[in-house]
């Protein structure tokens, strides 16, 4: 019997005290380095959010309900705390859609025992589940009235790239760190 | 500087009020200001969100890093959306074309500007009503008013906690840094991005497996607690009183009034003074 064999399985729509402990904090940490960001230079808006990466990390160690609550949560927080508000609630569901997304992705797939492989399976999860929730912002073209053009060039295309980056780079850093401590603690 | 909510207006008007009434307000003015053109209706909605502004009573001191920074975001993405280039503009019509931007030939009109500063002010005054969400609710009224307004107990008692643990993260955050500093570690100034997030490693790594570490403590308190029983209650009884009613009223009907007025076509078209 190996390791993930003696892992409990739980449904990945369960809403336990983990499920709740785990996405709140990460939102809270969402929240707070989230407000760390950079440009891209050579770019008008591309900014690099460095802890969207942990929007898919928790939406695969914590289940769908924690993604999705990690990404919609601690985006709204960080609007709050920019002065956005409610303008931009569309792309607070977009984040929460990329936690869940994640979520279902990597509860689907049979557990991986090589570790570079399992990076590499994470950093590609992470990214598809990317490309899949910041969908939900074409929205933008009800909410904000532009068109499919903008949209594509303005909106999707320039935060797929800055998140894909974060993600392809730091999901996978996470998730090597907390794979041995969660073995340990038989979680 | 600690841009992180804290309860920075206690004992103001605000803050005496249900806390339901903070969450709902931001929600009806976004539903007044959508889709407003017209610099007067946004002007005139303005005046409510100043004064409900005023009524929160926060210390300029203790955000005024957060108005610095949604002041410029806002002043150049209005700039670079609505002026500079044409992502987000409406037609000049006939109007005069008073100078043209070099590099992108925009033409600015006074229709142009007009709506530049429709859409200045329309973030601007919706950060006016957001602020107090943040800044104005105490931290542990925020579970009972989200489960109140229907959200699941237990999701609501996670929006409660995630508000709680925001203070021990910035402080943590802050912590590491130092720590990481003492090792050696600077922050990166090199322009290449890819290079700027391997740089931050060493900072989110450890903040993220402490505070998970960290979080295994809270679940087997809350499992030995019994938490997600079937019949939770909370401390706090929310209950509105006239005030409340008051201004939820008021704010619904600035919400309805903009609506019938965004229907009969009166603010969707630029007012050019």
């Amino acid at each position: 019997m190996n390791a993930d064999a003696a892992t409990p399985r739980h449904s990945v729509w369960e809403i336990s005290s983990r499920t709740v402990v785990f996405g709140a904090v990460g939102a809270a940490l969402y929240a707070v380095l989230g407000l760390f960001s950079f440009l891209i230079p050579g770019t008008q808006s591309v900014v690099v959010r460095p802890a969207f990466a942990l929007v898919p990390f928790f939406g695969k160690r914590f289940g769908v309900i924690a993604g999705f609550f990690v990404g919609f949560v601690g985006n709204a927080i960080i609007d709050l705390l920019q002065g956005s508000g409610l303008t931009y609630w569309n792309w607070s569901v977009a984040n929460g859609l990329v936690g869940a997304f994640a979520g279902l992705i990597f509860a689907y797939l049979p557990p991986i025992r090589s570790e570079g492989v399992r990076l590499v399976v994470t950093a590609v999860g992470a990214l598809v589940a990317t490309a899949l929730g910041l969908l939900f912002v074409i929205t933008d073209i009800w909410v904000q009235g532009i068109d499919f053009s903008t949209f594509l060039t303005l909106n999707y295309g320039p935060a797929l790239l800055s998140d894909g980056i974060a993600v392809v780079i730091l999901t996978p850093a996470l998730d090597a760190l907390w794979e041995p401590l969660s073995k340990r603690t038989g979680r | 500087m600690d841009v992180t909510p804290r309860y920075l207006g206690a004992g103001s008007f605000l803050s005496r009020r249900d806390p339901r009434v903070l969450l709902l307000v931001p929600v009806l003015y976004l539903v007044a200001v959508a889709g407003i053109a017209d610099l007067r209706a946004v002007l005139l909605c303005a005046v409510a969100a100043l004064l409900y502004y005023r009524a929160a009573g926060i210390p300029w001191r203790g955000v005024r890093a957060n108005w610095a920074f949604m002041l410029t975001f806002t002043t150049i993405l209005v700039v670079v959306n609505s002026i500079l280039t044409s992502t987000d503009t409406r037609a000049g019509g006939n109007s005069e074309v008073l100078f043209t931007i070099p590099v992108t030939h925009s033409a600015i009109t006074w229709t142009t500007l007009s709506y530049a500063a429709a859409v200045f002010t329309r973030y601007v005054t919706l950060a006016m009503v957001g602020f107090p969400v943040a800044f104005n609710i105490a931290p542990s009224d925020l579970g009972v008013a989200f489960a109140r307004l229907g959200l699941s107990q237990r999701l609501a008692y996670g929006v409660d906690l995630t508000f709680r643990f925001l203070p021990s993260t910035w402080a943590s955050l802050h912590e590491t840094i130092d720590a990481q500093r003492i090792r050696g570690y600077e922050h990166s100034r090199s322009r290449n991005p890819v290079k700027r997030l391997i740089a931050l490693k060493p900072v989110v790594v450890p903040v993220t497996v402490n505070a998970l570490i960290d979080a295994e403590d809270t679940v087997n308190a809350m499992d030995l607690r019994g938490f997600g029983g079937r019949h939770r209650t909370w401390m706090r009884e929310l209950a509105f009183d006239r005030a409340d009613v008051l201004i939820l009223a008021g704010f619904c009907a600035v919400a309805a009034a903009m609506v019938a007025a965004r229907f009969l076509g009166l603010t969707g078209a630029v007012w050019v003074p």
